[in-house]
């Protein structure tokens, strides 16, 4: 009789060890050192135009004012309570443009090396759910990093700015930091499911914006007939991200629910898709 | 001897296309085992089912009584696949480092292990390169270097010579030639000679099905091998099969000629045969015990 070992000490070790690689590549490796000179480059023209430009701007007591009555028209009333206005404009970009940039960056975690066959190597040595979560895992904290190497310099350019830092604005930078780090789990886990079902980073990018918008649409057109099924759409990756800007403070936290159960349904369809493929 | 694979009623389809039909087969350790077929016949596959790479539809198959690709069998199966390539962004040190430490060692001892490897494929010098920078014959012992990580008790390897120039495939060949009494090895190619030299045991798939297992030393008694130089077929058949104990004789190919003869009826056979060739005035190139692989394999698959 056949017996199928499972050692969670193993796969725990295991697990960490490709998380550390994914960690690796990005800071051990030419490729790497290149992706970060482009993340800077862009953190750079995002901070010293709409970051530097917005947050001049908004000191003025009677933009403020307007800008309060214009979000507060969309239900977006307590983001100017924010406490400092650099990390009110970070905090309306990172939060559109942050799940777009992951679905292109973290596009690659399986999929050329299945095509390759380099996870064939792998596979010899650990499990597939060793290789499929420490991929996961080393995208998520590889974000976690860039999220804080960007937060820091807006931080910077606002104490450069006023010539100190309140504890509030670091209170709100940490609140910032985790939201971000959360609302950034289920497109990474949406990724890695798109990896595993595709040959190439590219056609998992394709996959996850022609399939999330053929579901979307799909559900739209059903909601004609059955209206009931358009609160699907609030289950949809980043479905939380109105609501995060509506809320301010630690009383963000309230939205983590969403983003963490579709991060563990996608992680989890994700490990059955890759434990049925051929190497 | 024990039993390190055991296969029962192995089937496997691609579609509508079967590639393996019920295959049954239990291999010892030991000696080293050839996995031999045309084209198409299934050695990849059954070689990906064992890695675990590939799902069997039907059957059973099981490794040190382990499923393939069982976490079990990390450090104790390596295989060198067929067309794998190693990452293009990272050096080879750094990848072969990484898969001994996930093969359960400590970074020093890892590193320590890709240098042994490498430098038993002579590519020491090459530890810091990346694997894009190598040919395909130097890419090739890589692979097979990566193979050898740790210790493995039964190494698989999928046309390992396949594309190497010979200095290259007769590297090699010694290569596997120096561990088998370390791990169990079982080696696909097309190339029979090569396996000939290497293996003790064969299995020989066509269209999916285990045609033939066979000990390589099986076939060889009772049986000469004589390849002459040029010489007159006819005379030669017509001379040889007229000594004493001789049974028959095969021309199967131009100058190569097959003797079955009865060993107790002639035990000397080989030496009454030179005298023969000597009489005749037939120069040979060689004189050897048993018969080749390839006529053992083809006498029966034909026969």
């Amino acid at each position: 009789m056949s017996v199928t070992a499972f050692s969670l000490p193993k796969f725990c070790r295991n697990t960490w060890l490709i998380t550390r690689f994914e960690l690796f590549r990005l800071f051990g490796s030419p490729r790497g050192w290149f992706a970060l000179a482009a993340f800077a480059v862009i953190w750079f023209l995002i901070l010293r135009y709409p970051i530097f430009e917005a947050s001049a701007a908004l000191q003025q007591a009677d933009t403020q004012a307007m800008l309060s009555r214009v979000f507060g028209m969309i239900g977006m009333y307590k983001l100017m309570a924010w406490p400092l206005p650099e990390l009110i404009v970070y905090w309306l970009i990172s939060l559109v443009l942050l799940p777009l940039a992951v679905v292109i960056t973290s596009a690659d975690q399986t999929s050329s090396d299945r095509s390759r066959g380099t996870l064939r190597f792998l596979t010899l040595r650990t499990s597939r759910d060793s290789i499929f979560f420490g991929r996961f895992l080393g995208q998520w904290l590889v974000q976690g990093l860039l999220i804080i190497i960007s937060l820091v310099a807006t931080l910077g350019m606002a104490a450069w700015r006023q010539h100190s830092l309140s504890l509030a604005a670091l209170e709100a930078a940490l609140i910032m930091g985790l939201n971000l780090f959360i609302v950034l789990a289920p497109f990474t886990a949406l990724m890695a499911l798109c990896s595993v079902l595709v040959r190439s980073s590219k056609l998992a990018v394709c996959l996850a914006i022609v399939g999330g918008g053929v579901l979307i649409g799909l559900i739209s057109w059903a909601g004609w007939y059955f209206p009931d099924v358009l609160r699907l759409l609030q289950y949809m990756p980043g479905a939380q991200v109105p609501a995060l800007l509506s809320n301010q403070g630690w009383s963000t936290f309230k939205e983590v629910t969403l983003p963490l159960v579709q991060t563990v349904v996608l992680l989890a369809v994700g490990r059955i898709a890759l434990q049925g493929k051929s190497l | 001897m024990s039993t390190i694979i055991q296969a029962q009623q192995l089937s496997k389809s691609f579609g509508r296309h079967q590639v393996l039909h019920s295959l049954n087969f239990s291999i010892e350790a030991g000696e080293p085992i050839a996995l031999i077929g045309p084209n198409g016949a299934g050695k990849t596959t059954l070689f990906s089912i064992l890695c675990g790479f590939l799902k069997q539809d039907h059957g059973n198959i099981e490794i040190f009584g382990q499923k393939p690709g069982s976490e079990g069998l990390s450090g104790r199966v390596s295989a060198l696949p067929q067309d794998a390539m190693l990452d293009p962004n990272f050096s080879i040190g750094t990848q072969l480092t990484f898969y001994g430490q996930l093969q359960g060692m400590n970074k020093a001892t890892a590193v320590a292990e890709t240098r042994r490897v490498l430098a038993l494929v002579d590519l020491a010098d090459y530890i810091s390169q990346k694997a894009t920078v190598l040919s395909h014959g130097m890419r090739k012992r890589v692979a097979i270097a990566q193979a050898l990580l740790g210790q493995p008790e039964l190494v698989l390897l999928d046309e390992p010579t396949a594309g190497l120039d010979p200095v290259n495939a007769l590297q090699v060949r010694q290569i596997i030639a120096n561990l088998t009494s370390e791990a169990t090895f079982m080696i696909s190619s097309h190339n029979i000679f090569e396996l000939e030299r290497l293996c003790g045991t064969v299995l020989y798939l066509e269209h999916g099905k285990l045609v033939q297992q066979r000990s390589v030393q099986q076939g060889a008694i009772g049986y000469l091998s004589l390849q002459l130089e040029n010489a007159d077929a006819a005379l030669v058949l017509n001379v040889l099969r007229q000594l004493p104990g001789v049974n028959s004789v095969e021309n199967a190919q131009k100058n190569e000629f097959a003797i079955h003869y009865d060993r107790e009826l002639a035990p000397d056979l080989d030496i009454s045969l030179i005298g023969v060739l000597r009489a005749q005035g037939w120069q040979y190139r060689s004189l050897t015990q048993g018969r080749t692989l390839e006529q053992q394999l083809f006498a029966v698959a034909n026969g």
